[in-house]
């Protein structure tokens, strides 16, 4: 019980931060007008510059801490096993991506990745997420500032594909797996150029007009992805949806075969 | 001889010089907003990557090409949707949403000097790509995460073999007639690869159960160190917010959760049975790029009377002026960076 109470805090925490680290840039003038009220507050002008350092340290920190959990959890040599070979496979699917370029942001990881979700569940989808990344990143040369987000913001594709609720009928299943894919495509797109944000607009909204509130930082942000991003994203939600109709029902019934006997246990 | 002398003198693990090199320059790309800071650290990451890095990674495009791309999307961006400061270029009609209003020079120096952050972090990262290799990266990932450690080693191992089974499953299937004609065309070669590769996942499974994996630990945490786990990420997160309100505190907060969380990886990571093949001491070079670069971040980040942190950040509004560097941070950056090429001459001939 009191396992599962601070297991599920780690999890809470985690999702707070997660988002936070996403999100900061929104909240960043705001909090800077409520602490400027602070005597020992420090001036926006040196936050500005070690905002982002101190939100991906924080942002590793918290990885690090999930993963523990995560692997503490769920982890038996069935699950290192498949994890390891479907990582290897979406490894092979972004080199291809490399030598034959889809459109806009296409990526050919974000079908297996749901897919794998949708049928191991909510833990194996984060995992998935996760490692595809780190995985890929290390084999294409990739490593950067940019991994740990994009291996949060690949963990919740998975995660959320394993809350997906189960539809009788294939062809059910199967539209709902496109639409979910698609709106991941745009959404993905979204919160990974959020890392970059700062930079873009100034850690402290500076590059804006300073002491702008939470919601007019979103709908300058929402203004910029609308210009610069939702052609390029959309070409990965569309990527995601016709891959998901045209190779989906395959996928899942030969992944869910494979998760009945993944799950055989001799009691 | 002389050469013969210089490739005798480094002996120790070169990638730990270069990850102490990648964290100065990243933590002095992102920590200056400032476009000086910024093309110092870019001319020498680039000198250090050409000399050292092997050939660059052919994935994605060159960085020249991207750089220019960020530079005239940032300048572009910022120039027409800021509309602060004092040199008027022109100006839009006042009713166009976001851009309306007067276009300055100042807001475009701004997107420069944003363009110029981004573009150093990529080179930084793209020459430490070249000169660490990617089983070196490998060695670096926490002992505390044996598990995860494993999937990767999997995955990494699998991803040739993978590679050449795809090539294979062509090959048997263009025997048998199949034309690669529209997407529908890759179900009769994406499927077999994931029924290979998850049978092939069972085998490796079972082999390694047969080994023993997992008979002897509980890979559940003891509550105690999940406890411990979530007051470091709990302490972390308020230090983060207080940063904002009472900026010691706050800072202090975050150092400690840091460290909790820190010192817990490195014990867990003790309590995880494994052999070296080659043991990798600490040598007297790497010592010294420790201490170069504990001075450099402590230049840096900590607010030293000496020096002038304020040149670390160049706002170009209201009117536009001359960003400044402070010299003893700019030395600092300088030679720490460029030390691995006094350190390691000759490693690798």
């Amino acid at each position: 019980m009191i396992r599962r109470l601070l297991s599920g805090t780690i999890y809470f925490l985690s999702g707070i931060i997660g988002v936070l680290a996403f999100t900061y840039p929104f909240l960043l003038p705001t909090l800077n007008r409520l602490g400027a009220g602070s005597s020992s507050a420090l001036s926006a002008a040196a936050h500005q510059s070690d905002a982002p350092l101190l939100t991906f340290i924080m942002l590793v920190l918290c990885l690090g801490v999930l993963l523990i959990e995560i692997q503490g959890q769920a982890v038996s040599a069935k699950v290192v096993a498949a994890l390891g070979i479907l990582v290897a496979i979406t490894a092979v699917l972004r080199f291809l991506e490399v030598a034959i370029p889809g459109p806009g942001g296409f990526s050919l990881i974000f079908a297996p990745l749901i897919i794998a979700g949708y049928v191991f569940g909510a833990r194996f989808g984060f995992l998935m997420g996760t490692m595809s990344m780190l995985v890929s990143a290390l084999v294409t040369g990739n490593v950067g500032p940019w991994l740990p987000y994009q291996m949060f913001a690949a963990g919740w594709v998975g995660l959320s594909a394993g809350w997906l609720p189960r539809v009788a009928g294939s062809k059910r299943q199967i539209a709902m797996l496109a639409a979910f894919s698609f709106i991941w495509g745009l959404l993905f797109g979204a919160i990974m150029n959020l890392y970059f944000w700062p930079f873009i607009s100034g850690a402290d909204g500076l590059g804006w007009e300073p002491g702008i509130g939470i919601g007019e930082s979103v709908r300058r942000y929402f203004g910029f992805y609308l210009a610069t991003s939702v052609i390029w994203d959309l070409g990965r939600s569309f990527g995601n949806a016709v891959l998901i109709v045209v190779l989906g029902m395959p996928t899942v019934r030969a992944l869910s075969r494979f998760r009945d006997r993944f799950e055989f246990k001799v009691t | 001889m002389k050469m013969a002398a210089r490739a005798a003198r480094y002996r120790g693990d070169s990638s730990r010089i270069w990850l102490m090199w990648t964290v100065i320059a990243a933590v002095i790309a992102v920590m200056a907003r400032n476009p000086l800071y910024s093309l110092l650290v870019l001319i020498i990451t680039r000198i250090v990557g050409h000399a050292f890095g092997g050939k660059p990674s052919e994935s994605g495009l060159p960085l020249t090409r991207i750089a220019v791309v960020i530079l005239l999307f940032s300048v572009i961006f910022n120039g027409l949707s800021v509309h602060v400061g004092s040199t008027i270029l022109f100006r839009l009609p006042s009713n166009w949403p976001l851009l309306g209003g007067p276009i300055t020079l100042e807001a475009a120096a701004f997107g420069f000097t944003s363009g110029m952050m981004l573009v150093t972090m990529l080179a930084v990262f793209a020459a430490f790509n070249r000169l660490v290799p990617s089983s070196e990266l490998i060695r670096l990932m926490p002992r505390a995460l044996r598990d995860l450690g494993i999937v990767i080693l999997i995955a990494v191992t699998y991803v040739p073999e993978t590679s050449r089974q795809l090539g294979r499953i062509r090959e048997a299937q263009a025997i048998r007639g199949h034309q690669m004609r529209g997407l529908k065309d890759w179900r009769p070669i994406i499927i077999p690869l994931l029924i290979g590769g998850m049978e092939r996942a069972m085998s490796v499974a079972e082999s390694m159960v047969s080994r023993g994996y997992g008979a002897t630990t509980s890979a559940r945490q003891p509550a105690a160190i999940q406890l411990t786990l979530a007051a470091g990420l709990l302490m972390t997160l308020i230090g983060w917010f207080l940063t904002y309100w009472i900026g010691w505190l706050g800072y202090l907060l975050l150092s400690v959760g840091a460290a909790i969380i820190a010192v817990l990886f490195f014990q867990l990571g003790r309590g995880v049975p494994h052999t070296k093949y080659r043991t990798r001491g600490w040598v007297r070079e790497d010592l010294i790029m420790l201490a170069a670069s504990l001075v450099t971040l402590l230049v840096v980040l900590l607010p030293l009377p000496i020096v002038d942190r304020t040149t670390l950040t160049y706002i170009p509004y209201p009117s536009l002026h001359a960003p400044t560097l402070d010299p003893i941070i700019a030395a600092a950056a300088t030679l720490s960076l460029l030390l691995p090429v006094l350190l390691l001459q000759g490693h690798g001939e």
